[in-house]
């Protein structure tokens, strides 16, 4: 049996779980299936000095007040990974990887992102044996030791100087000029200032040397092209995040090459009834914030799809009379005017049909469905089938002919 | 079901006295890879009751074993028979390649 609920929810980050506790508010029938630990990436965030309302606050603590907020209003929540989907239909189907099948009218992609992987020889053979992705896990294990971290990001430069608690020395390998990071101001500040903390700039890593354990790294100047050897026990990759979501590659959704969504500032993709939000989708800033502003706002969107959906169906598709899709846009007058004669005509001649009015601003998945590009413009129909489309004549015998 | 911890002695029973076919994943409780891959042994134990142990160490109370089988971070999954060392698996691991490392565990 197929469980169904009005949205779905895949990813239980800041955006997901931001999208859940509107959906629960709006009494939306709302599931989040997350397959790891509530919070997503934010989850592995000691510190977040940034959220509006929290001076300090660790990342899962901060997870754990947003999940509690959603299950206030209801929400569900399912730990599972879900790996097909089909979006073709009106009703969304979600597959997981227990066989377990959910519908849905809206689903919202919130699934965040993975770490890169370089794949350079030595970086999958010596994980766990000194090739490491996440220091509060591992930092401790270098205590005394010397370590090399890939990368210049926020991630990179503050896990670095959080490495320097436990390693008597950590080399950043970055990729800019001389005194160039990627990371915030504050952050860059600190780490120069850090006695242990050691640059060298322009290069990559080629290679990550050892064989039961890393004994050094293989660097490339990417500017002389020369390669060197520098001798280290640990070596933290963070070279940036890939979006998780090879699961919808055949799902119809548009999707980067890079692995994001683009979406409208609605949050709608180019299927209607799903949205991307947070690390999926193309944008400007990466933040909880934002995460959450996206979540919020790809809620309301579903839950205005939703009502729209349930409103044409039980008006439009199930109406015993003839009903006229008539579309306009308030900033078109011709299709105002059209409007206002087109029911007055229909008011002068009984009661066979009725007039559905569609705003083309607010109600796009309509004009998608019944393939609407410009207004004024009238689709026919009897038991929700299409019978017939009006050539909208300002001329009203010409437009009374073709309708009675 | 949770996982049985094992302290320095009692991994030394299991492993070398008892010769038990097991695997014993090393992790910490700060680690948020591990808060993943754990779940999923968890899942798995169950089905394996009675062939194959599912144990787990705390990585910072067994650092003399974290030298013997020179583990330079969590989660990691080691596989034992025979009271002989079979191999492990590190970081974030699919149920998939759990299973089909047992499989060669236990055939082998």
């Amino acid at each position: 049996m197929v469980n169904s609920y009005d949205l779905i929810i895949i990813g239980g980050g800041p955006a997901g779980l931001s999208a859940a506790i509107y959906g629960g508010r709006a009494k939306l029938k709302t599931l989040v299936i997350n397959k790891g630990t509530i919070g997503g990436l934010a989850d592995t965030t000691r510190e977040i000095v940034n959220y509006p309302g929290y001076i300090q606050v660790s990342g899962p603590d901060l997870m754990k007040d947003f999940q509690k907020h959603a299950k206030h209003f209801n929400v569900e929540f399912l730990k599972e990974e879900v790996i097909s989907v089909d979006f073709s239909q009106e009703d969304k189907l979600i597959k997981t990887k227990k066989g377990k099948e959910f519908s849905a009218k809206a689903v919202i992609v919130a699934c965040g992102s993975e770490p890169r992987i370089l794949n350079i020889p030595g970086e999958k053979t010596l994980r766990g044996s000194g090739v490491a992705y996440c220091a509060t896990c591992d930092a401790e294990f270098f205590e005394g030791e010397d370590v090399v971290v890939v990368g210049s990001g926020d991630q990179a430069i503050e896990e670095g100087m959080y490495i320097t608690k436990f390693a008597r020395k950590v080399t950043v390998i970055v990729l800019h000029d001389e005194g160039i990071l990627d990371c915030n101001k504050v952050s860059a500040e600190r780490a120069f200032n850090n006695g242990k903390m050691e640059f060298i700039w322009n290069s990559t890593i080629e290679e990550v040397l050892g064989k039961e354990n890393v004994e050094g790294v293989k660097i490339k100047n990417i500017k002389t092209g020369t390669s060197s050897q520098l001798i280290c026990q640990g070596i933290f990759f963070f070279v940036g995040m890939i979006p998780s979501t090879h699961f919808l590659k055949d799902s119809g959704l548009e999707i980067e090459k890079s692995g994001y969504i683009p979406a409208n500032d609605r949050m709608e993709t180019n299927l209607e009834g799903i949205y991307a939000v947070g690390d999926n989708r193309v944008k400007y800033l990466r933040q909880v914030v934002s995460a959450a502003g996206d979540g919020a706002t790809a809620a309301v969107a579903a839950e205005r799809y939703i009502a729209e959906l349930k409103d044409f169906n039980a008006n439009i598709l199930k109406n015993d009379k003839k009903i006229l899709l008539l579309f306009f846009n308030v900033l078109i007058n011709e299709s105002l005017e059209f409007s206002t004669l087109l029911e007055r005509l229909i008011s002068e001649n009984g009661d066979e049909y009725k007039i559905f009015k569609v705003d083309m601003a607010t109600k796009k998945h309509l004009a998608g469905k019944y393939e609407i590009g410009k207004v004024p413009a009238v689709v026919v129909l009897d038991k929700g089938n299409v019978i017939k489309r009006l050539d909208c004549s300002m001329d009203k015998e010409k437009l009374k002919s073709q309708l009675f | 079901m949770s996982l049985q911890e094992l302290d320095a002695n009692r991994f030394e029973e299991i492993i070398y006295d008892n010769c038990e076919p097991c695997l014993v994943i090393f992790r910490r409780k700060t680690c948020h890879v591990c808060k993943e891959v754990v779940p999923i042994l968890e899942e798995l134990q169950p089905q394996y009751e009675g062939k194959f142990g599912f144990y787990y160490v705390d990585a910072e109370e067994v650092k003399s074993l974290l030298q013997r089988f020179s583990l330079k971070g969590v989660p990691q999954i080691l596989f034992f028979n025979e009271g002989e060392y079979r191999g492990k698996l590190a970081g974030k691991i699919e149920e998939e390649t759990i299973e089909e490392k047992i499989a060669e565990v236990l055939g082998a």
